[in-house]
């Protein structure tokens, strides 16, 4: 069985692909628990806390990430020179992840055969 | 020397006019199954879903991409799945999709089918290659 990463590296507005990346996450993870979910570049912008999409006629879709532990994936992984680069601290996340450098975060990357990117 | 045959699936998110992703995932298509490779599955999601609009209708000297998909599928015995969720949303139906949301139009049939994201891990976890276009 493939190991499958899924990458999250769009904002959450502007177009529907972080909230479609997250269910097609969600579905994986019902098959497999070795799934991997990567936030990089504006892709950390996905998990900000106290997001009001209403206003640009969104559904508020970042507390389903909160989700992820419960289905078991274990494995989420957030770029800390995005979070950097963005002026966001880790605390402003609604959920707990390993926030790693470049260099882990592509280690970790290479474990996976397959990549998925939303 | 042949290299071995190796089981594709595709994954097309982009809409069948208007950037070339879907076109680019088509020719590749074609040119694996000309290289002797098989495809486990080509799934159509987020704007991918376009593709299965039996309603586009493009110029005459253009490539018309819905008949483009369907004919591959005839030619090879290939299912074209499309993201249930993703379709709906963006006003793809077939006809029970269309009763059951109280409409009187479709525009989605065979070999194109709605269905569930859980088709779209399965190939994701067990094709030889995904390649997402």
């Amino acid at each position: 069985m493939n190991k499958v990463a899924f990458i999250f590296r769009t904002p959450p507005h502007g177009s529907a692909s972080g909230r479609e990346g997250l269910d097609a996450v969600l579905a994986t993870s019902a098959l497999s628990e070795d799934i991997g979910v990567f936030f990089i570049d504006d892709g950390i912008y996905q998990l900000l806390s106290g997001q009001d999409p209403s206003l640009v006629l969104g559904r508020n879709y970042a507390p389903t990430f909160g989700l992820l532990e419960l289905y078991d994936v274990d494995n989420v992984y957030i770029s800390a020179e995005a979070l950097a680069e963005r002026g966001v601290p880790a605390e402003r996340l609604a959920i707990d992840a390993a926030v790693l450098s470049q260099s882990e975060l592509q280690r970790r990357l290479a474990d996976y055969n397959v990549r998925l990117s939303f | 020397m042949k290299s071995a045959s190796l089981r594709f699936a595709l994954l097309v998110t982009g809409p069948c006019y208007g950037t070339q992703s879907a076109a680019d995932a088509y020719r590749f298509a074609r040119a694996l199954l000309q290289k002797g490779h098989v495809i486990s599955q080509i799934f159509f999601y987020q704007e991918g879903v376009h593709n299965a609009s039996q309603l586009v209708q493009p110029a005459g000297d253009e490539t018309h991409l819905q008949q483009a998909w369907v004919n591959l599928a005839l030619e090879h015995e290939l299912t074209l799945d499309v993201c249930v969720a993703a379709a709906l949303r963006r006003g793809v139906s077939d006809k029970d999709s269309a009763a059951q949301g109280g409409l009187e139009q479709w525009n989605l049939v065979p070999p194109f089918r709605l269905g569930g994201l859980g088709s779209l891990a399965q190939a994701a976890l067990s094709a030889d290659r995904v390649v997402q276009f």
